[in-house]
């Protein structure tokens, strides 16, 4: 039976990937789309997620969600994946409409009928934050929560100190990451170097594989290209919210994993959103550190709340996007 | 001819490696030990500074003290469970018998690199606070000074005072934003390079192997600072933070060094302390980091030849 599975996106081209991967993936069914704030206002984001769902031939429901961060100003991400969020590529106006109703409730009641769920969010964290504070039971339902964000003790990319996802919405990330959800941290570093596509890889998808999905896939993020190459000087596209696909997927494509404490820094004059990890366990040794940390250290009685990525096999999740780039013939 | 270094130190185990190491190279010649608080509070630093001098037969070299506390907030207090209460490995030992000079670290820094321009390299490897008061005091030092090479930071890996930020930034952050933001040259030789240069308990043996007074006093305080390495890492031996920044000193080539500026941050609740150097930008504006000066930020280390030039100068 195909594992359950719900997407949270701020819809713009490399979570149109990761959702389509999602939907071509045999062993995964989506059961609901939830559109928040992020790369794209939720209006954008949702036709960018409607656009790809019915790509895929599929219908499931999209429901958007919260259209700004919990307390802070929004910052678009229009100079990375362009105006329309899918490299300006002009495509048509999806027929398929978003469900009436908020992301939020569509969260509770999906996770509340579905025990054991897997819960992927690919944007800032805000439609899950307003969900586990309003219903916080629903998080012993959720069988792991595999979030694209943050980065483990190295740089971000919208600051020195954080990643977009959680930087745009700092609050929300801490109420996420204190919710008690089994939460898997793929951090933005995870998704550059060797997890890059190449220009031949691009290539190999547009020529080889060459199927309608293998094309979109590429041109959707032709601004994501040359935004990775100008601004963070990349080499190759990177894909994030696929890799955090593949990992959700495929748990055994991430080759180095441990839980640690991770606080989100939502102070800090140069540090709003840094994803605070403990991965040498220095916070039981310094008093330092205790009046800060202790309220999540005994929330959990001692059990670090994240598990962080850091190695993937990156074949390995190349392969797995180019399986699902080539599997839409073969399913009704 | 020798380089000229000064050492603003808190001793601490691995600063009296670090001193030790300094004293036997010939690279360098060591013309001032300052103290400061970190390890231990800093009227101990003094009297440890002065010890190791005499263990070294070296009472010619002056030490002067500095400050007791960080610029805004009070010393957060000495780390007993890593150096020792008395910052020797719970070692007793006798008081010195010489005294500090008359002046304070500050400045004696200042004299120092005002009389020899272009001469003079700072080597901090306790919190900056010292430093910050030096600049403060006397700006055109930035100008005279040769170089400045401190332990501390971590640019792209975690803390160990925190999970965010590195013991000795972590003590004074405003003192530390003010010393990368001054117009010289400043390498931070962090826990990015010294995380990596490791010290196993076969290398430590070298110490034990030697008859020298200097080698007998570090086989003497090291063993509660391995425990703390054990505990905490899991370590066989021990990580060389200070005597990496000596070893930077005398031969900057054993490290890969990249060009950042380096913002530290003050606030935060979780991360205060934490340097962050900008590596990319988007076309988010990040007006804190423009115009501050590129720090040196060793990445990479040759750390087996780091400790091989260490154990060759015990």
């Amino acid at each position: 039976m195909p594992r359950k599975m719900i997407i949270d996106t701020d819809t713009a081209s490399d979570d149109a990937v990761a959702i389509l991967m999602a939907l071509q993936h045999p062993d995964i069914k989506v059961e609901l789309v939830t559109i928040v704030a992020g790369n794209m206002p939720v209006a954008q984001g949702s036709i960018n997620a409607r656009y790809t769902i019915e790509l895929c031939g599929k219908d499931v429901p999209v429901v958007e969600g919260a259209d700004a961060p919990l307390t802070r100003e929004i910052y678009r991400a229009y100079f990375f994946h362009g105006p329309d969020g899918m490299g300006n590529m002009n495509y048509p106006t999806p027929k398929l409409q978003p469900r009436p109703g908020h992301a939020v409730q569509a969260l509770i009641d999906t996770i509340e009928a579905n025990p054991g769920i897997m819960l992927v969010t690919l944007g800032p964290l805000t439609n899950v934050a307003l969900a586990v504070a309003q219903a916080p039971y629903i998080v012993k339902n959720v069988s792991r929560c595999v979030v694209m964000g943050g980065a483990a003790c190295t740089v971000g990319n919208i600051t020195p100190a954080a990643e977009y996802n959680i930087w745009c919405d700092p609050e929300a990330a801490r109420m996420v990451f204190h919710s008690g959800l089994p939460i898997e941290m793929v951090g933005w570093e995870l998704c550059r170097g060797e997890a890059n596509l190449s220009d031949e890889e691009m290539r190999y998808c547009k020529e080889t594989i060459n199927t309608p999905l293998a094309h979109f896939a590429i041109d959707c993020n032709y601004s994501a290209l040359e935004a990775n190459r100008n601004w963070l000087g990349d080499p190759g596209l990177g894909l994030p919210d696929p890799v955090a696909m593949a990992i959700a997927i495929d748990p055994t494509i991430c080759t180095r994993s441990s839980k640690h404490f991770v606080e989100i820094e939502c102070d800090g004059t140069f540090t709003r959103g840094m994803t605070v990890v403990d991965q040498c366990g220095v916070t039981p040794y310094d008093t330092a550190n205790v009046a800060m940390w202790q309220g999540l250290i005994s929330k959990f009685d001692r059990q670090p709340n994240v598990t962080v990525c850091w190695e993937l096999d990156a074949a390995r999740w190349k392969a797995l996007l180019y399986q699902c780039l080539q599997q839409q013939e073969e399913r009704p | 001819m020798p380089r000229k270094i000064i050492i603003d130190t808190d001793p601490g185990v691995d600063d009296s490696m670090a001193i030790f190491f300094a004293l036997n190279s010939p690279e360098l010649e060591v013309i001032g030990l300052t103290t400061i608080y970190g390890n231990v509070h800093t009227s101990l630093a003094t009297t440890n500074a002065l010890r190791l001098l005499e263990i070294a037969a070296r009472t010619d070299i002056p030490v002067a003290q500095g400050a007791n506390d960080p610029l805004a907030i009070p010393y957060g207090g000495p780390v007993p469970f890593v150096h020792g209460a008395d910052g020797q490995g719970d070692a007793n030992l006798p008081p010195p018998s010489t005294c500090a000079v008359d002046q304070s670290a500050a400045v004696f820094i200042i004299e120092q690199i005002m009389r020899q321009p272009g001469e003079v390299t700072l080597v901090p490897i306790g919190p900056l606070t010292n430093i910050a008061l030096a600049l403060r005091l006397e700006p055109r030092i930035a100008q005279r000074v040769r170089e400045v090479v401190l332990m501390g930071g971590n640019a792209l890996g975690p803390g160990n005072a925190t999970p965010a930020a590195e013991a000795n930034i972590h003590n004074d952050p405003e003192a530390a934003d003010v010393v990368f933001g001054a117009p010289w040259q400043v390498t931070m030789v962090g826990l990015d390079v010294t995380h990596t240069v490791h010290m196993t308990s076969a290398d430590l043996e070298a110490y034990a192997r030697s008859s020298k007074a200097t080698a007998r006093h570090i086989v003497h305080i090291l063993p509660k600072y391995r425990q703390y390495f054990e505990d905490t890492y899991g370590c066989d031996g021990i990580f060389v933070h200070d005597s990496s920044a000596i070893a930077y000193a005398i031969d900057p080539t054993l490290f890969t060094v990249q060009r950042w500026p380096v913002r530290v941050e003050t606030s935060g609740l979780f991360s205060r302390g934490k340097t962050w150097p900008l590596v990319t930008q988007t076309d988010h504006r990040l007006p804190e980091w423009e115009g501050r000066p590129l720090v040196n930020v060793p990445t990479r280390v040759d750390g087996r030849r780091v400790v091989d030039l260490i154990l060759s100068r015990i």
